[in-house]
């Protein structure tokens, strides 16, 4: 317990964060897989479309590592040239919902009034809606595509954070700090971006760290549904469905790509565990 | 609390056409045609594709195709363009499945939820509550679809002792609980494992922050037995914000029937909103659309009375 640190002091939330085992496995994962991404084209041990019929459902082990798909094509090359896909669907989708959220919130906190009645009136509405069934409409609709993926996985995925942040917003706005910066004459603009919204960067961390996991894992089941990311392009999804007509015989062609799904959301969702403790256990993140 | 409920349902009403309007808009801004997904091709020539698109409405106007497509919703007369018959018929046979398998994972989920919670709250940072802890941020990590297949492929593949699709046997009707009992099994675990970490989560932090309370030290100094104190002050208690998140992780639960339905071939309402919207079947789109809205804005409102009802110092009006 690190009870003699003030929680605000920025040693001792990198010390509790090193100490928490969990959030550094998490982050070494993490670490890890980012490194697999932008390393594909020299990590792969095989082009990743190159089909083989002579190692046509090949097991595990030998020339394949992960085994062989239908067409002889390595599962494991296949898989690191997903995490490409899947980890930047994941961030790119959590920068909309994130950006979207902040400036929500901040708006709706800051100001008040009828700008905040209508912002969480909206908000209130998409939390009402079935999102699911309306990502799943939205792209079968207007046909899956990744830019309409990961908008509209960023799209339905702000009001969490938009409500988090308009609730810091609505407290710190009372505090004298926003009033002394407000009498030397700063503008509003000023006082959210450069006064508040720095106090604020550890819920929006949290945020995202956490919102990246989900958009993976939303990613991942869309495209398993074939309404996300379409062969050819690998994602960690679409091998799985990809797969899953041989997993009575070939269980590694959908099995190993869709446990790197598990492992990138557990790894997103220990980091983001971690900084909430680290920074403040009992934030309600 | 009747004008609380009343004002609530009011403010529902906004909600509910706004979800109507989002999703008509997108209907009408698609390319395509769903005419074209109706006929096959060999039949283009032959079949007047112009009174078909009569017979479906889709010649007029947008607007008023809205009010006729709203108009028969709420009256229960809107047709699949798909299958020619009723869309709440579809609603209703679809919406058996989805419910048997939702209920009993929500209620798997809470059994098994209470218990582990409690015993992980009582004895906080030890091994027993890491190890909780462990295995619910595993649990929140899983990719349904992903357990779903390891389950196909240990439970029906290696060990035969499961089907692994369908809700009952091809040769019965109905739903008795002895025909679909193994047909229930695997998805209603995958369902169930989807909420079932979250819900720990929140009823343990529940419990712990009820275990300082000065009420349970009254409770103790009265002589209670630990058991009683735990049931009836603290666990009653603890339920309280556990309510409010049952009726968040409706939502959950509707997500994970699209996902699970269409992996063990459920008949149910998940699959049927992929397939209407696959097969551009406007009319099953909107509907599944607002039932889900529907059950989502219930379960919230449902949450916040039951809020009322075990806490009696919280009041709405």
């Amino acid at each position: 317990m690190a009870v003699a640190f003030t929680p605000s002091s920025r040693r001792s939330v990198a010390y509790r964060f090193g100490r928490n085992q969990r959030a550094l496995l998490g982050a070494v994962v993490l670490a890890l897989l980012v490194l697999m991404a932008l390393g594909a084209p020299r990590l792969a041990p095989y082009p990743p479309d190159v089909a083989n019929f002579e190692h046509r459902l090949a097991p595990p082990g030998g020339a394949h590592l992960l085994g062989a798909d239908h067409l002889g094509r390595d599962v494991l090359s296949r898989t690191i040239w997903a995490s490409r896909t899947s980890l930047s669907i994941g961030f790119l989708a959590t920068v909309i919902a994130v950006t979207a959220g902040v400036l929500v919130g901040a708006t709706s906190g800051y100001f008040g009034g009828w700008p905040d009645v209508a912002l969480m009136r909206v908000t209130d509405m998409v939390l009402a809606f079935p999102v699911f069934f309306i990502t799943v409409m939205f792209l079968a609709l207007f046909g899956p595509s990744i830019p309409g993926l990961v908008l509209v996985i960023g799209a339905t995925a702000w009001p969490p954070t938009a409500r988090l942040v308009r609730a810091e917003f609505l407290r710190m706005r009372g505090l004298d700090f926003v009033a002394a910066a407000r009498s030397l004459g700063a503008s509003e603009v000023r006082v959210m971006a450069r006064h508040i919204l720095p106090n604020v960067v550890a819920v929006i961390v949290i945020s995202v760290t956490l919102r990246v996991g989900v958009s993976i894992l939303a990613e991942a089941s869309l495209s398993f549904l074939g309404l996300g990311v379409q062969p050819p392009t690998p994602s960690w999804g679409n091998l799985v469905a990809d797969g899953r007509e041989y997993l009575r015989s070939a269980w590694w062609v959908s099995l190993f790509p869709g446990s790197f799904v598990f492992l990138s959301v557990m790894a997103f969702n220990l980091l983001g565990d971690g900084l909430r403790d680290a920074f403040d256990p009992k934030m309600k993140v | 609390m009747q004008r609380y409920i009343i004002r609530r349902l009011l403010q529902a009403v906004p909600i509910m056409i706004g979800v109507t309007i989002i999703t008509f808009g997108m209907m009408v801004l698609a390319p395509g045609d769903p005419i074209s997904l109706l006929v096959s091709p060999e039949q283009m020539g032959t079949t007047d594709v112009g009174v078909l698109r009569a017979q479906l409405g889709l010649d007029k106007p947008w607007p008023l195709q809205y009010t006729s497509t709203m108009t028969a919703l709420v009256t229960g007369r809107l047709r699949s363009f798909r299958e020619r018959r009723p869309v709440s018929e579809m609603i209703r046979e679809a919406l058996l499945p989805t419910s048997v398998l939702a209920i009993i994972a929500l209620v798997l989920a809470i059994a098994l939820a209470l218990p582990i919670a409690l015993a992980s709250a009582l004895h906080p940072y030890t091994p027993l509550d890491h190890g909780v802890t462990v295995f619910s941020l595993l649990g929140i990590s899983l990719p349904g679809f992903w357990f779903a297949l390891v389950l196909i492929l240990v439970f029906t593949d290696r060990l035969r002792w499961l089907p692994a699709s369908g809700i009952r046997p091809v040769s019965t009707m109905g739903y008795r609980p002895v025909d679909i009992w193994p047909y229930v099994i695997m998805p209603t675990v995958v369902l169930c494992l989807s909420i079932l970490p979250f819900l720990v989560r929140y009823t343990r932090s529940a419990i712990i922050e009820n275990l300082g309370q000065e009420y349970v030290l009254v409770a103790h100094s009265k002589g209670l037995s630990r058991g009683r104190v735990m049931t009836r002050h603290v666990l009653r208690n603890s339920l309280i914000p556990v309510v409010t998140v049952l009726g968040l992780l409706i939502p959950v639960l509707l997500s994970g029937s699209v996902v699970v339905e269409t992996i063990f071939a459920i008949p149910g309402i998940g699959r049927l909103a992929l397939q209407g919207a696959l097969s551009r079947d406007y009319p099953v789109v909107i509907t599944t659309t607002v039932l889900g809205a529907v059950l989502i804005i219930a379960s919230n409102l449902l949450a916040d009375i039951s809020y009322a009802f075990l806490d009696p110092r919280i009041r709405y009006d």
